[in-house]
């Protein structure tokens, strides 16, 4: 195999690969933002359930949920639903990182002081607009490194996609490797992964002096 | 009828209450206010006086409802905003309130602090905001100020900024919660001015301060409160001259020196 086709090849993985991030970041985002008020309700049955979700995602293996995902629609309740693998994996990753994203809000939004809100208030503002015109702003602010580091660990986990046999890229990169004895193929992974996350840290901290209003 | 709304007081509180920890059995209940019935007339620039505890804050912070109160009412323009099916934002919108810790929006430029709430909340035009926006900065000094964001200000600068913040809603009136007890002490004198400025404007103003200088100068109606009550009020001449009440005249000896 040459040089030229390995990479055609890998090519082809790195795509899936970065159809699984994109599509993970853009669920898990928002998600997030929904866990985090629920994380925060007022009902105290909410919170406890929300409470639990949370540690569930947090405290068992990625790989061990998206196989949940994946085979526990059909050992739980016998459905056998076609073309589900590449669902499985986005429903899986998505469902993770929000939680991961959840606390990662509600730490934010402990940052701004209270006075914000009653600022806000006074003005009129209602409870939407106050923390879409006024909070939010903020915590996007005060949270930035922390999601930069999460954005990172997600790029690298794309290659636990594996486990569900989804051609992304490391899966590719180690049949390749072993069909043709070769360590190149790893040597090209290793090249994406810090490519990708190089690109990711420039991006965000980019954003983060967008940011910077004040120093 | 216009006449008849100007002798109407523009606020009136009836018997209002804030009991805090009703519904935790573990701590002993406080009366923070306890039974205040008052009317606030337009043009009036009532100071609210006593020591700490006393409830002052709590009381003025219920007037906009900042502090649920436990029972009693508040009339705004007649209206009852204590009644749940009232729009409090809107009410909100004429009632300005300035804080000990200013509240500027630190993700936002002065101006746009000015800006935000007539562009978004009454729906004005951007420029005409911006217009009015950089009137009021001039009118405290601080127009070179505009494109700086609050951070990059002194205390002092920053009061100036949340009075004007509120003045761009165009209140009926004004609220203080002890707007200079935060400042370094050279940088008082430049906010109660702005604020005699505005009473002398006829702007109606509730003021919770320990400035008895301004409560003297400018202040028409003085309340004394202690353990949530209203203890003493009256034209602050009679309140500072030949005051009745010993808690009063106990609180002045210590507060005037």
């Amino acid at each position: 195999m040459s040089f030229s086709t390995m990479l055609y090849t890998m090519g082809e993985g790195m795509l899936r690969t970065c159809a699984i991030f994109i599509l993970t970041i853009l669920f898990s985002l928002p998600l997030g933002l929904v866990i985090m008020f629920l994380r925060r309700s007022r009902f105290f049955i909410v919170r406890t359930i929300t409470k639990f979700y949370i540690a569930v995602m947090r405290g068992t293996p990625l790989m061990l949920q998206l196989l949940m995902w994946y085979f526990g629609p059909y050992y739980l309740f016998g459905m056998n639903i076609r073309g589900y693998r590449f669902a499985a994996i986005i429903i899986g990753f998505s469902m993770n990182y929000a939680a991961y994203f959840a606390e990662i809000y509600r730490g934010g939004m402990e940052t701004i002081p209270q006075g914000q809100y009653e600022a806000a208030e006074v003005l009129g503002y209602g409870k939407a607009q106050t923390f879409f015109k006024i909070i939010l702003p903020q915590v996007v602010k005060a949270i930035l490194p922390s999601v930069t580091n999460e954005i990172i660990t997600l790029v690298k986990d794309t290659s636990l996609a594996f486990t569900l046999a989804y051609n992304e890229m490391f899966s590719l990169a180690k049949q390749i490797a072993a069909s043709q004895t070769s360590f190149v193929p790893f040597v090209v992974a290793g090249v994406f992964y810090f490519v990708a996350n190089y690109a990711v840290a420039f991006t965000m901290e980019f954003i983060e002096k967008k940011f910077d209003y004040y120093k | 009828m216009a006449e008849n709304l100007f002798n109407k007081p523009l606020i009136r509180v009836e018997n209002l209450f804030k009991i805090f920890g009703e519904n935790d059995t573990k701590k002993p209940t406080v009366n923070a206010i306890d039974n205040v019935s008052l009317e606030i007339n337009r043009g009036d620039v009532m100071v609210i006086i006593g020591p700490s505890g006393s409830g002052k804050s709590t009381f003025l912070r219920s007037l906009n409802l900042l502090e649920q109160p436990s029972s009693g009412h508040i009339y705004v323009n007649d209206v009852d905003i204590t009644d749940k099916n009232v729009d409090i934002d809107k009410h909100r919108q004429k009632m300005g309130m300035v804080f000990q810790h200013f509240n500027l929006f630190p993700h936002l430029t002065i101006l746009r602090n000015l800006t935000i709430g007539p562009e978004k909340l009454q729906g004005r035009s951007i420029k005409d905001a911006e217009r009015e926006g950089m009137e009021l900065l001039e009118r405290v000094g601080l127009a070179d100020k505009a494109r700086s964001y609050p951070n990059q200000l002194s205390g002092g600068q920053k009061q100036r900024i949340a009075i004007v913040r509120s003045l761009a809603m165009h209140p009926d009136i004004m609220l203080f919660d002890e707007p200079t007890s935060a400042l370094d002490p050279e940088m008082v004198g430049e906010v109660l001015e702005i604020m005699k400025d505005l009473a002398r404007s006829g702007m109606t103003m509730v003021c919770v301060t320990h400035e008895m200088g301004f409560a003297r100068e400018v202040g028409t109606r003085i309340l004394f409160m202690e353990n949530g009550r209203v203890t003493a009020d009256g034209a602050p001449d009679e309140f500072f001259n030949n005051p009745s009440n010993p808690r009063l005249r106990d609180f002045l000896s210590k507060v005037l020196q």
